[in-house]
């Protein structure tokens, strides 16, 4: 099958000499789930805006569904439903006046679940837009994202800004539509407890690349972090020769470093290189590796 | 009904956490041959999980030997769990054994104490008390 969307070598800066994105390639196919991470400022919103075309790339090319979003930008909406943490929605109107003008404009579009989301966000579909508080609107937006079961749904920060509950609402809604639509979803977000909950992919933004792209299992199971004493090596940069070795950085008494493999078979090899005793390493959970990988301290 | 409980940030992928507990309600005679999980995209509703991440884990019993799934039926517990030669089991054990101890002497505990974890973790695996053994539903029960 073919991907419902793919990204060959976005390039894109806002000023000159400074990419936030420096030719980007990756694809989302059909059915899966990606989460889309990286620091603030490494270009995850700008890359969901090429997506959506909503920002021209410098280089590279977007497809979507096959089509270019600049060039049939109709076809490409109706398969798509969008959610933004900055989405501006209209204050005037009622939350029924929304859901109205999107069932006229989505022939797909699914009353029932409009309903059942409604309820379950505990939304009264005569309040007005401008009176709802943040985490209210956001859930009026994902709502109107969904009930069209889009073929792909992208969300940029969904979690922003909402309390835990309310995220775990969100999370529900779109696990729904991967149920009942089959659909891809790209995602970008600092909540990683929130990407292991529905990532299958995760791809790592930094440095205007990708730096990792993986299934988030593969991420959990072959990567591990290496605690290695400072005495042990002379800097980070020792460490990142070492065959394996993603990234290092200081963190305290130790050097910490990111590497493939088994923590057993890592800490042997560590040892036997480096001549040091005291090196442990650990498998551990996506926050955890996120901060070895884009934390501070080379 | 009892219910799976799943930790984003555990250790274990939450793949690993699916099965573990499944496997637990198995050893534990809470889930007896014949008896249906929950679909894996309902489980994934309850949990709040990918859909996909279930399948994983339902596949990975499935290839262990431990569940079977029918076309258009579902997911069922199977008759034997799955056979490992007796020597190959002491052995997977004996490392297990190992390890629990030295982590145990390491934190200062002694073998006594390790002795009444394990009878714990005995009680916990038979009653389900350890959040285990959910999103499954007795097929017999319910017809």
């Amino acid at each position: 099958m073919n991907p419902v969307l793919e990204f060959d070598g976005i390039a894109r800066s806002y000023k000159r000499g400074v990419p936030v994105l420096d030719g980007v390639t990756f694809s989302v196919e059909p059915g899966e789930v990606v989460g889309l991470l990286g620091r603030n400022g490494s270009g995850k919103t700008t890359l969901i805006r090429v997506a959506m075309g909503m920002l021209h790339p410098q280089a590279g090319s977007v497809r979507v569904f096959g089509l270019s979003p600049f060039e049939s930008p109709v076809e490409v909406k109706k398969r798509i439903g969008y959610a933004a943490e900055d989405q501006v929605l209209p204050g005037h109107s009622t939350i029924a006046q929304m859901t109205a003008f999107h069932r006229y404009l989505f022939p797909s579009w699914d009353t029932a679940w409009e309903r059942q989301l409604l309820e379950r966000f505990h939304l009264d579909p005569n309040a007005r837009i401008a009176k709802l508080s943040k985490g209210q609107a956001r859930q009026v937006a994902l709502l109107c994202a969904i009930c069209h079961r889009p073929e792909l749904l992208i969300l940029d920060e969904p979690g922003g800004g909402l309390d835990p509950a309310a995220r775990r609402e969100f999370l529900e809604a779109s696990i729904q539509l991967l149920n009942r639509a089959g659909s891809s979803i790209l995602f970008s977000s600092h909540h990683m407890s929130d990407v292991e909950r529905i990532g299958g992919r995760v791809v790592l933004l930094d440095g205007g690349k990708v730096f990792l792209d993986r299934p988030l299992d593969a991420l959990r199971e072959n990567l591990c972090v290496a605690l290695v004493p400072k005495a042990s090596a002379a800097d980070s940069a020792r460490l990142e020769r070492e065959p394996g070795c993603l990234r290092a950085r200081s963190s305290g008494e130790d050097w910490h470093a990111v590497f493939e493999g088994e923590p057993a078979a890592v800490s042997g090899q560590l040892a036997a290189s480096l001549g040091a005793n005291g090196i442990r390493c650990f498998q551990v959970p996506l926050e955890e590796l996120f901060v070895e990988l884009l934390g501070g301290q080379r | 009904m009892m219910q799976l409980i799943v930790h984003p940030s555990d250790e274990l992928p939450i793949y690993r956490q699916i099965m573990r507990q499944i496997v637990e309600a198995i050893a534990g005679g809470r889930l007896r041959h014949g008896d249906k999980l929950t679909s894996h995209r309902d489980l994934a509703e309850q949990l709040v999980v990918a859909p996909l991440t279930v399948k994983k884990a339902y596949d990975e019993l499935e290839l262990l030997g431990y569940v079977e799934t029918q076309r258009g039926r579902g997911t069922f517990v199977c008759a034997q769990p799955p056979k490992v030669k007796p020597a190959e089991q002491r052995e997977r054990l004996r490392a297990a054994a190992r390890k629990l101890l030295s982590e145990a002497y390491l934190g200062g505990l002694r073998f006594k104490d390790a002795e009444e974890i394990l009878r714990e973790a005995d009680r916990e695996i038979s009653s389900g008390r350890a959040a285990s053994a959910g999103g499954v539903r007795r097929e017999k029960e319910e017809s």
